[in-house]
């Protein structure tokens, strides 16, 4: 029995002990940029714990969006520092995952992904945002609803299109939601126009499109391509 | 003896799953790892090429990307300029086309995010994302 302890004891002390010389504070960070930041920046720290010095060969992120500086290229033994992942927000909405996957010559942690959550606040969500009519179809009103967050109360909207030919109006229907009926004048030829969607008092725009399509506007069923295997 | 052995076997491979237990517990809400793109959803290069006319070709990779090159024919749609670059693309879209949206290889996620976009936000059917991005692209060009 003493055996088994003792062999239980060392292998515990063997998981415990053996660790990568490059040690991470956090491989994760989640970050919530406020509505206006244009960028999200994480710093994933670490230090060297190991007694050898640790080189960088490569820090790889996942989009072309995201962009990811080493403060050095060798890191001596004991040293600290840290890699910034700085995501280019754009005009992404919703939650948007990133990685940055860092190459090492540390033979115990090779590769190491560190991972980048930014959660980017959703003011208004607006569906569609993009509205149709086929060449001959009824010109009657189809219907984008807007609702606006929670921590982003909007009391009126003000919707502009941008050609004379198709008219938009908006009705509160109470709760933060909205509805934005769009009208076309016709629908005899191809015609489109942008509808600005402002909410008062808010420097924010948004924006939908209205369209008469060359084809007309057949519901279609979203069919897989054929010959693929499932 | 043996079932000496057992229990030393189960109990090293509980301390064993203790860490990642509670790796789990503690980081439930924290990541959010980003699944996979469903198979229904993409679209191999040969395929989408049977498609012709009736497909429009989205490439999701910066605006530098696709002036460097991109697959003729194809419209810059990006996360960098949605706003300006979506009614750009709405204005060639007929119902009936099929959407084939492509990033720079599999392991990109813009042509997943941009192809999401366009089936939640504009409501759009028939979106696909091209297996092996602009990658796969090109080597079936040669």
């Amino acid at each position: 029995m003493k055996t088994h302890i003792f062999a239980l004891t060392l292998s515990v002390i063997i998981c415990v002990t053996a660790r990568a010389e490059l040690k991470w504070d956090q491989t994760s960070i989640e970050l919530h940029p406020a509505a206006a930041d244009k960028q999200a920046i994480g710093h994933f720290k670490y230090q060297n714990a190991g007694s050898k010095p640790v080189r960088f060969k490569s820090v790889r992120t996942s989009c072309g969006c995201t962009a990811a500086q080493t403060q050095k290229e060798e890191v001596p033994p004991g040293e600290k520092g840290e890699i910034t992942a700085t995501f280019n927000i754009g005009e992404r909405t919703g939650t948007q995952v990133k990685t940055v996957t860092v190459e090492t010559d540390d033979p115990a942690n090779v590769t190491t992904v560190l991972t980048l959550k930014a959660v980017i606040p959703t003011q208004l969500e607006i569906t569609p945002t993009f509205v149709f009519w086929g060449q001959g179809e009824a010109p009657k009103p189809k219907t984008i609803v807007v609702r606006a967050a929670k921590d982003f109360p909007v009391k009126h909207l003000k919707v502009t299109s941008s050609s004379p030919d198709f008219q938009a109006k908006v009705e509160e229907t109470g709760d933060g939601q909205f509805k934005i009926d769009v009208q076309p004048q016709e629908t005899t030829r191809s015609i489109a126009s942008t509808l600005t969607i402002q909410p008062e008092g808010s420097p924010r725009i948004f924006y939908a499109t209205a369209r008469i399509t060359t084809a007309p506007a057949a519901p279609t069923a979203p069919t897989p391509p054929a010959g693929q295997t499932h | 003896m043996k079932f000496s052995l057992a229990c030393q076997a189960l109990i090293l491979a509980a301390f064993s799953l203790l860490p990642g237990v509670g790796q789990a517990i503690y980081f439930r809400d924290k990541i959010s790892w980003q699944s996979p793109i469903p198979p229904s959803e993409l679209v191999s290069v040969d395929q989408a090429r049977t498609w012709g006319d009736g497909a429009i070709w989205v490439d999701a990779r910066p605006s530098e990307d696709f002036a460097r090159d991109h697959v003729p024919g194809a419209i810059s749609l990006n996360e960098d300029q949605w706003n300006e670059l979506l009614p750009q693309f709405l204005a060639v879209w007929s119902p009936g086309k099929k959407v084939i949206a492509y990033c720079s290889a599999q392991s990109c996620d813009l042509a997943r995010d941009v192809a999401e976009r366009l089936r939640k936000e504009a409501q759009l059917p028939d979106v696909f994302v091209l297996e092996g991005g602009w990658e796969a692209w090109l080597k079936k060009k040669r």
